[in-house]
């Protein structure tokens, strides 16, 4: 039970995790990030270059989170923001940006797995049974990246004008903010916290091209049922994470891989608005 | 029929004419494998073994009096690439023959164009067993094969008596485990646990905790190559799992590579480079000295991919042409002496083969445990 | 009931609709031969790489239907295909190969397509749902399915597919012309169908699809109905390719496939039927021939091929040389035909409608926001031939209110009564049935679409358009096309909507509300920014239109000049709730309006309750 319990926590972080830069965009932009998936994999291979060039593990996910910032800020440079005028154009040229960054990743590091050595190993003793320590700690990162996000959010001028476009980009512009400096900003986050969570994910899986897809669907889902409200996402992410593992546990891991994308479906075609004011 | 080809993308195709086989028209050996997707780790090593079975066939005459000529197309690892791998292999190069490996998808995606363009088809790749067509022969293993030395050794070794089994949600990961299941409950074993996680899954933590739970003596495996065998190994050592643990699924190379997580697991397979026999060491060098720095280190796909080249040319020298049904016939009987040993494909097509039960060690090597002799593929093709 | 008079008259008087024809004639026949000699030029590998690159090819055109023509962006007609494929696999395999199994195979197809795609259908397009919501479930689908084929054990072949099946033994040739006279009928029939006048609404949903609900149309069902329609296609498709290839793999039904579609489409042109055709066939070749050559760098390829064309030229390779070709070869395209504007039928019910009947009964409204209520206790009647002006300060509640009226959903309470009908709960389009017209603030009209076609829409709920011809008629009710004749919209009908000044596009949207022949019209701000001739031209045609026709119009305005000018009634709305409603005299004279106004100088311009 009480693993169960920590099998529970620990998905819900980690979907916390891997969908917080979507929601991000799509908090400000009102787009979908295609390429969120191909970010991820960016993660795990700037974690893995880290390695290589031998950093020490714990700023591995810094670089990464530079190396995404610095990609996504050029790719809206260069794409996106050419296209704001037609979000559904936009969110197809983030597509065929992670087609790209997929095959470039394939030319540079090859098709097959990289590894990158875990900082921490084993387990530790939680409630009554032994947990992989790696995991706990995804909780603790998680909380972390919530409470800087919202600090950022709230407490600084960046955060404010993004605030505002989010409420209203027209206003927002008369009252003299930039917003597509605060798109590219938002744009550049996003990305770079995939990207972070690519490089956290590293001590959990291997590094390979492809390994950011598992995640895009499930942070999709997670990212229409909040509706763009970061508070709203870790609840969604602790309600459908939590239905997940019990679902993988007494139902097996084929239908809980499917428990996200079904219930969050259902969930928004009944409530189309989703729950973030819930 | 009169066929005009269309050379506009076709660089380098020859043959404008279909005509009778001249001395010096080379036999063609096609090779569709996985340039691209999932198999795009293991092909270059399985092209570069078959390169040098054609240079040493070439070196020493030919077949027949003709050269010997590779055409290696990509299959995508999967099935419309392999479709139209195969279409371009036969329709247009007209290759005499295909041998390689492939992901089962894509070697059944190809038998309906085999089947058409009637040609000889020699599987390289280790697979799930059960997969028959005239014109298909297997020189891998298939269950039968692979897990009774596993499973052996566990109740010889640990006295195991209760398993919890872990695959991929895939054919091959299914197929593989099924049979396992019914070995072990032949065997008077007991399966506590069998689970599943989808090809693209990544969170292997629900069934590593109800893993832990069952109280299993041992546990074996069956997933995906590449990424779901890491992600599961991983998340394996990550909490804590302690048990006897056989791998079915990992290679030599990749157990390696993984670093100190694999220490310990078990391994099962028809060749390991430390196989100490002249032919094994003959091949190994040829590969060193034809490669150099390009080598890409031979494994499990890689050999029986020159081995089933080798099958081929003693095919073409016995029936004395490379026409199909004499082909067909003479590949149930010749045999190759290559590095995995003498190899015959007479059971139902497929091959009785040598077994080696190793385990990794300290450091990435694989250590042998057991070797089992002559382990038959059993009943895989009745109907052939 | 077409009579022969009927059928032959317009060919005969207008050349252009017969030139039109015999082009259309002259590709088939062209397209035709090709099929037929492909097989005697072409080589065997090319052969069969275009006999599956046709299937492809045929649901790549569903995809355009569904994405180019009605702005459906999915990523899941590849599921459709491939539930198509493996139907027919499954159904040999079970069944054995013969007559009878073909058949069962082929409907089967089409009729689980059509089943999940009206599930599909119903979970994506509701009154409310999103754009990117419907793409999104058009993702699940293909990945739910996949999982469904993956965990189907022997039944599906897991990942291997279901292979080894007896199936039709024709030779490639023989596969090359039934594959290619297929996708041949299918872009044949998809290009009549798109250029009829029901093939408009496509084009109408993917321009603004609010503007399609608040015309009356059942937007919802409508995309449904095109979403089965192309699902049964695709699956069709899909089940041929199982018969030729023998192999149904879980590939040919994921969203990677679904993605490749949406690529072929974007890349040969969305929108034009062509471009999908082409985009998908040369892909398919190119592919074949490039991927064994360079695995990898022909993905890059395509991924930097498909960023630019959607950043640079959205219209695709085939629309950057239709339009080079319309510049230099204009002979090549018809011109336009000349529409013929007319006077419809007025409904039997209107012309002896009452004066003094009560169209609009508002009792109660109240809407919140969370803890935010920003209508309370809204109390408001109007009768035929008022015209009601709603006026405030910014933040009143105006457009809220407008909005409650027009969308029965809106309300948090209260009750509405339209036409003596109450609004609970209905969606737009039904609200608008009731005999309700709405003209937005900003001038929502469909900006590729002609003004001719624009009016056609509007009337699309009354004239069932039909799915095969195109009319070249205009018929408006009287007071519609009093309105474009006084704006002059009548000697641009064939333009585009989006070349229209400001002024127009908000003339043709009031002609288009018109054209519903609504009893109850919703203007928020129709004078915003025009200019002050356009302005006095503007209200010269609403009274006049309010006085013959006896409608009953609702304005939201802030400017009091032009509201004493026009209004029957005024009412004041302040702080959310009803402070006044009077006669012109009564409320500009009154103390409260000249201290809200006074007090809220600034307020004209925008309204930013959005």
């Amino acid at each position: 039970m009480a693993n169960l319990l920590l099998d529970m926590i620990t998905t819900s972080a980690i979907l916390f995790l891997t969908s917080a830069g979507l929601l991000v965009v799509f908090g400000v932009m009102k787009i979908i990030n295609f390429a969120h998936a191909a970010f991820i994999t960016v993660g795990g291979y700037a974690a893995f270059v880290a390695h290589e060039i031998g950093l020490p593990p714990l700023l591995a996910p810094l670089f990464a989170f530079a190396v995404g910032a610095a990609l996504g800020a050029v790719a809206e440079w260069v794409i996106v923001r050419r296209l704001y005028a037609r979000p559904l154009d936009a969110i197809l040229a983030t597509w065929g940006l992670g087609l790209i960054l997929g095959q470039l990743v394939v030319l540079g590091f090859g098709r097959g797995v990289q590894f990158v050595p875990p900082p921490v190993q084993g387990t530790v003793a939680v409630l009554d049974t032994e947990y992989s320590l790696y995991r706990m700690l995804l909780i603790l990162i998680a909380i972390a990246v919530a409470i800087c996000f919202t600090a950022l959010l709230n407490g600084t001028r960046l955060g404010l004008s993004t605030r505002a476009v989010i409420m209203n980009e027209e206003l927002a512009q008369g009252l003299g903010i930039n917003s597509s400096r605060v798109r590219l900003i938002t744009f550049a986050i996003g990305c770079a916290l995939a990207a972070l969570a690519g490089a956290l994910l590293t001590p959990l899986t291997s590094v390979d091209p492809l390994m950011g897809l598992p995640y895009l669907i499930g942070a999709f889902m997670l990212v229409m049922v909040s509706s763009g409200s970061l508070p709203a996402l870790a609840v969604a992410c602790v309600v459908l994470g939590g239905l997940q593992a019990i679902i993988s546990t007494y139902f097996g891991s084929v239908l809980g891989g499917l428990t996200i994308a079904v219930f969050a479906a259902i969930a928004l075609r009944l409530r189309p608005e989703g729950f973030a004011r819930a | 029929m009169k066929h005009r080809k269309s050379t506009m993308f076709l660089a380098a195709s020859a043959a404008f004419l279909a005509g009778a086989a001249q001395a010096d028209d080379p036999i063609k050996i096609g090779v569709p494998v996985g340039l691209s997707g999932a198999n795009s780790v293991v092909a270059p090593s399985v092209v570069q073994s078959a390169e040098l079975a054609v240079a040493q066939i070439n070196e020493a005459g030919g077949l027949l009096g003709r050269p010997v000529e590779l055409v290696v197309a990509d299959d995508g690892s999967g099935a419309a690439g392999a479709q139209r791998a195969f279409d371009s292999l036969i329709f247009s190069d007209q290759v005499d023959a295909l041998i390689s490996m492939q992901t089962s998808a894509a070697r059944n995606a190809g038998l309906p164009i085999l089947s058409r363009g009637n040609v000889p088809y020699i599987y390289t790749s280790f697979y799930e067993g059960g997969s028959c067509h005239p014109n298909m022969f297997v020189n891998a293993w298939v269950p039968e094969q692979q897990v009774p030395p596993v499973v052996d050794h566990f109740q010889a070794e640990y006295g195991a008596e209760t398993y919890f089994l872990i695959g991929s949600d895939y054919s091959f990961g299914r197929g593989m485990l099924e049979f396992t299941r019914e070995y072990i409950e032949a065997g008077g074993g007991e399966v506590v646990g069998e689970e599943y996680l989808p090809m693209d899954g990544t969170d292997w933590a629900p069934i590593l905790s109800n893993l832990r739970s069952s109280g299993a003596d041992a546990v074996i495996t069956s997933t995906a190559g590449g990424a779901p065998n890491v992600t599961l190994t991983r998340q394996m050592r990550g909490s804590g799992v302690d048990i006897p643990y056989a791998n079915l699924a990992v290679d030599e190379g990749t157990a390696g590579d993984m670093g100190d997580v694999a220490t310990g697991i078990y391994i099962s397979a028809s060749y390991i480079t430390g196989i100490e026999s002249d032919a094994n060491a003959a091949f190994l060098a040829a590969m060193a000295e034809h490669f150099g720095d390009d080598l890409s280190t031979p494994n499990e796909l890689s050999v029986p991919q020159y081995e089933g080249i080798l099958a081929y040319a003693a095919a073409v020298e016995a029936n004395g042409s490379t026409e199909t049904a004499g082909i067909i016939e003479a590949l149930a009987e010749v045999s190759v002496d290559g590095p995995r040993g003498t190899i015959v494909m007479d059971h139902q097509r497929h091959a009785p083969l040598t077994m080696y039960l190793g385990r990794v060690v300290d450091g990435g090597d694989v250590e042998l445990v057991t070797e089992f002799d002559a382990v038959s593929p059993g009943e895989q093709c009745p109907d052939l | 009931m077409p009579d022969i008079a009927n059928t032959t008259q317009p060919a005969a008087t207008r050349p252009a609709l017969s030139s039109r024809r015999l082009k259309r004639i002259a590709i088939l026949a062209v397209f035709g031969a090709a099929v037929l000699v492909g097989p005697l030029v072409l080589d065997p590998y090319t052969v069969n790489i275009l006999v599956r690159a046709f299937f492809v090819a045929i649901v790549a055109v569903t995809v355009d239907i569904l994405w180019g023509y009605s702005g459906y962006l999915t990523f899941g007609q590849g599921a459709f295909f491939g539930l198509g494929a493996y139907t027919l696999a499954i159904t040999f395999s079970e069944f054995g190969f013969g007559p009878w199994q073909t058949i069962a195979a082929f409907g089967g197809a089409m009729l689980l397509g059509v089943l999940v795609a009206a599930l599909v259908g119903w979970l994506s397009f509701y009154p409310g749902s999103t754009p990117l919501y419907a793409t999104i479930i058009s993702l699940v689908l293909p990945i739910v399915l996949v999982q469904l084929i993956y965990s189907g054990g022997n039944f599906t072949g897991a990942s291997s597919g279901v292979v080894g099946y007896l199936t039709f033994t024709f030779m490639t040739d023989t596969w090359f012309r039934i594959a290619g006279i297929a996708t041949l009928a299918v872009t044949g029939l998809s290009h009549v169908l798109v250029s009829s006048d029901a093939g408009r609404l496509l084009r109408a949903l993917r321009d603004n699809e609010m503007r399609c609900a608040y015309l009356g149309l059942d937007t919802s069902k409508l995309r449904i109905i095109v979403l089965v329609a192309c699902a049964a296609v695709a699956a069709a498709a899909g089940a041929g390719y199982a018969a030729f290839g023998g192999i149904a793999a879980p590939e040919n039904a994921g969203f990677i496939f679904g993605t490749q579609l949406v690529v072929m489409v974007a890349l040969g042109g969305r929108g034009m039927l062509m471009g999908a055709l082409v985009g998908a066939l040369s892909i398919e070749l190119a592919s074949a021939y490039l991927s064994s050559v360079l695995p990898f760098m022909w993905e890059l390829l395509v991924g930097i091929a498909f960023v630019a064309v959607i950043v640079t030229m959205p219209s695709g390779l085939f629309g950057v040389l239709g339009a080079a070709a319309r510049r230099w070869v204009p002979w090549a395209f018809s011109a336009p035909q000349q529409v013929m504007l007319k006077t419809a039928q007025a409904r039997a019910e209107t012309v002896q409608a009452g004066i003094d009947e009560t169209v609009l009964e508002a009792h109660d409204v109240t809407k919140t926001f969370g803890s935010l209520t920003v209508l309370s206790g809204v109390s408001l009647t109007a009768r035929r031939g008022e015209l009601v002006s709603l006026v405030g300060p910014n933040g009143a509640g105006k457009t809220t209110l407008i909005r409650c009226l027009a969308d029965g959903r809106e309300a948090s309470s209260g009750t509405i009564r339209i036409g003596g009908t109450p609004i609970d709960k209905l969606p737009p389009h039904r609200v608008v049935r009731l005999g309700l017209g709405r003209k937005f603030q900003a001038a929502s009209v469909f900006e590729t679409l002609t003004v001719a076609d624009c009016l056609r829409i509007a009337r699309a709920g009354r004239d069932r358009p039909s799915l095969v011809t195109t009319s070249t008629d205009l018929a408006l009710p009287a007071a519609a096309r009093s309105v474009v004749e006084s704006a002059g919209l009548d000697a641009r009908l064939d333009d585009e909507a989006r070349y229209l000044s400001h002024g127009l596009k908000q003339a043709l949207e009031l002609a288009m509300v018109l054209a519903l022949e609504p009893e109850l019209v919703l203007l928020d701000e129709p004078t915003a920014g025009l200019t002050r001739a356009e302005r006095q031209r503007f209200a010269a045609i609403l009274t006049d239109v309010v006085e013959r026709e006896q409608l009953c119009v609702l304005i939201v305005e802030h400017d009091l000049d032009f509201v004493r000018q026009i209004s029957s009634r005024i009412v004041v709305l302040h702080q959310g709730k009803l402070a006044l409603d009077g006669s012109v005299e009564e409320v500009v004279n009154s103390d409260l309006v000249n201290e809200i106004y006074s007090g809220h100088k600034v307020a004209k311009g925008k309204e930013v309750s959005q």
